[in-house]
């Protein structure tokens, strides 16, 4: 009989696979992710675990999911291709960045030092993919009335979310009421703030379909691995020469 | 223009018009970038436009010293004095309005303590200082003699200021102005290549960039080399008509815009057909948006008719006439910003990915709803405004006419 269920969520295989990365000489670590879109389901909740985990204001999105119609009535198909930053190993935005403040680290992934970003979006007009985002400084909390007497107005909304801190790059931005990255450049980070202590990206665990493997591309133990060498393997625009170290299963 | 009204007007328009685009700058002070209508997939909007505008206005002295002092067509001299007055306003004007376009304008010292060698836009930023300092010393020393005399003179207007630009020299002898020519002299001769490698980098800002359809390819700092001397050119023509400098010279630089507007014209043929001929969506649909898209008037009505057509006919068929040549010039400078327009936003405008305009909403996440708000335009008026103030201050103030009287002789044959 073939087997019809996992013998185990790749979740857990994917945190053991993390703890083994993160227990090697960091210099060594290349990380990488793999969407199924054979799993993605187009529920959008990498992009909502995403935004709450990074604290993402109005405007601001790092991974969207797509929806693309393929094949010819009779025979047609939704398919949704979720889009974070795909982290080019030759990334176009890097090099047109007038102070370096954003850049691949030594692990593959492309950061952005928001303290020294002055906000002149040459990086979000070079990338290809339209993975970059400028924070504008909306908030949610922008029209919402104050209530007097009511649980909820805009002051408490504004302390419940807007003040709260988010935690990329390992640092708390104390609050997003004007400094950075208030007026950056944003992207995805592959959530390095979580890896830092032994926790998978937001979008993966967050991603009812396990349709979003992470991991270190140079593990060959790993379940990225393993994927990395299916023949349904492709990378978007691939003919740009960009590299990302976001694969595609088709 | 020396006509009293004439000028008082003018202060008044700047002035107002200060006053009002205030309202706008105090907006974007308060608000950042919050305060415009720019988004992510549209990051680059009317501020850059106007910035390319004042980058081509600047190329008008770059024109006229060079034909001058490198190339040595002495007819151009009365007007050295005129035109690297403008560049100088002009410049300044460019990186006060693109100072505003950044998020986060305070770190500009970053450019000096973690300089971007890749990136065009450092090399814009070190460009922009060398012809701010090439054309202030350049206009410094093309006024020197004037700015001495006048200091000197009872009843000059201003002549505290006469004073302080002259630096306690008091009288200026033969010796000072043949050194004072060679100065100029060298430095047109550096101007030469900085400034083309200052349009030439501005248009590579943009050339570079992959997926970008109309600005990607070896054109681009070709048609921002042409586009700048085009402009400023236009720019410098309607300034000596209006300073009544000389008509003849207006004739003789109605035929170098003529000629420059065919060149440009060609050009952006040229890019139109290679785009079309492609046959790539993604390439069509930009150009579909200039020619066929909601705003199809700014660029056959504003460019083609107003900024090409008008202007051609009048300088090939009426350049007889000095009055002509200033309309057309005139038409050819206000119409440039929709040039701008057109080159800076369309490309933007389509989506470079399939499924991305019907994902996550937000209005700052959707191409088609980039137009200019309020507070852009307002900010933009403000600088205007400035620049057309410094400018008309300076030529009352400053001998930036009266210099030039005579500088053909200087001119070595
Ligand atoms: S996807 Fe865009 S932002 Fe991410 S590395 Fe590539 S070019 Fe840079
Ligand atoms: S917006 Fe920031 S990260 Fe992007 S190119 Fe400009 S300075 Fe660099």
């Amino acid at each position: 009989m073939t087997r019809v269920l996992p013998l185990e969520d790749a979740l857990i295989r994917m945190q053991r696979d993390l703890k083994r990365a993160l227990a090697k000489d960091p210099r060594e670590i290349r990380w990488g992710m793999v969407i199924d879109l054979a799993r993605c389901i187009g529920c959008h909740a990498c992009t909502l675990g995403c935004v709450a985990e990074n604290k993402l204001p109005p405007g601001v999105v790092y991974r969207v999911v797509l929806e693309e119609e393929v094949g010819h009535y009779p025979m047609v198909r939704r398919r949704f291709v979720p889009r974070p930053c795909v982290h080019c190993q030759n990334p176009p935005c890097t090099k047109v960045c007038p102070v370096n403040a954003t850049y691949k680290d030594e692990q593959g992934v492309v950061r952005v030092n928001y303290y020294r970003c002055i906000g002149c979006r040459y990086c979000l007009v070079a990338c290809p993919y339209a993975a970059r985002t400028s924070d504008f400084g909306e908030r949610y909390t922008n029209d919402t009335p104050e209530m007097p007497g009511k649980l909820f107005g805009r002051r408490a909304a504004f302390a419940g979310y807007e003040l709260r801190p988010a935690a990329e790059y390992g640092r708390r931005w104390p609050d997003r009421n004007g400094g950075s990255p208030f007026g950056n450049a944003r992207k995805c980070h592959f959530c390095l703030h979580r890896l830092k202590v032994g926790m998978l990206p937001a979008c993966v665990t967050s991603c009812i379909g396990r349709a979003t493997i992470f991991g270190d591309r140079t593990d060959p133990d790993s379940l990225l691995f393993e994927a990395l060498g299916s023949p349904r393997l492709f990378r978007l625009k691939e003919e740009l020469g960009t590299q990302p170290a976001v694969y595609y299963l088709k | 223009m020396h006509d009293n009204r004439y000028y008082k007007i003018l202060v008044g328009l700047a002035a107002a018009g200060l006053i009002i685009g205030t309202w706008g700058v105090v907006n974007v002070l308060l608000f950042g970038k919050r305060a415009t209508a720019l988004g992510s997939y549209v990051p680059w909007g009317l501020w850059v436009a106007v910035y390319l505008f004042f980058l081509g206005l600047t190329a008008g002295a770059f024109l006229i010293t060079i034909l001058t002092y490198v190339f040595r067509v002495r007819i151009f001299a009365p007007i050295g004095p005129l035109s690297a007055f403008t560049v100088l306003v002009a410049i300044t004007c460019e990186v006060i309005i693109i100072s505003f376009d950044l998020g986060h304008f305070s770190r500009v010292w970053r450019f000096l303590i973690n300089p971007g060698w890749t990136s065009m836009i450092f090399w814009m930023v070190v460009f922009t200082n060398a012809m701010i300092i090439i054309y202030a010393l350049e206009c410094y020393f093309l006024l020197r003699e004037s700015l001495v005399q006048g200091a000197q003179a009872e009843g000059t207007p201003a002549r505290w200021l006469y004073r302080l630009l002259s630096f306690g020299k008091t009288d200026f002898t033969e010796a000072d102005r043949q050194a004072d020519h060679r100065r100029v002299r060298l430095l047109s001769i550096i101007s030469l290549p900085v400034g083309l490698i200052f349009y030439g980098i501005n248009g590579a800002i943009f050339a570079i960039l992959l997926n970008r359809p109309i600005w990607n390819g070896a054109l681009t700092p070709l048609l921002f080399i042409v586009t700048a001397l085009l402009s400023g050119g236009a720019l410098i023509t309607f300034l000596t008509y209006i300073f009544k400098v000389d008509d003849a010279l207006v004739h003789y630089l109605g035929h170098v815009i003529r000629f420059l507007l065919v060149v440009f014209l060609f050009l952006e043929a040229l890019q139109f057909f290679v785009g079309y001929r492609t046959g790539m969506p993604i390439n069509r649909a930009s150009l579909d948006i200039i020619a066929f898209g909601p705003y199809w008037w700014v660029f056959w009505v504003f460019h083609i008719l107003l900024g090409s057509a008008l202007p051609l006919y009048l300088l090939s068929f009426r350049h007889e006439s000095a009055q002509a040549v200033a309309a057309a010039c005139f038409l050819i400078i206000i119409t440039f910003i929709a040039v701008r327009l057109n080159f800076v936003i369309p490309d933007q405008a389509v989506y470079k990915l399939e499924g991305l305009e019907a994902t996550f909403y937000h209005w700052r996440l959707r191409t088609d709803q980039y137009f200019p708000n309020l507070n852009e335009w307002l900010v933009s008026l403000w600088v205007f405004s400035l620049g057309l103030l410094a400018f008309m201050l300076g030529s009352k103030y400053l001998p930036i006419v009266s210099a030039g009287k005579g500088e053909a002789e200087h001119v070595e044959a």
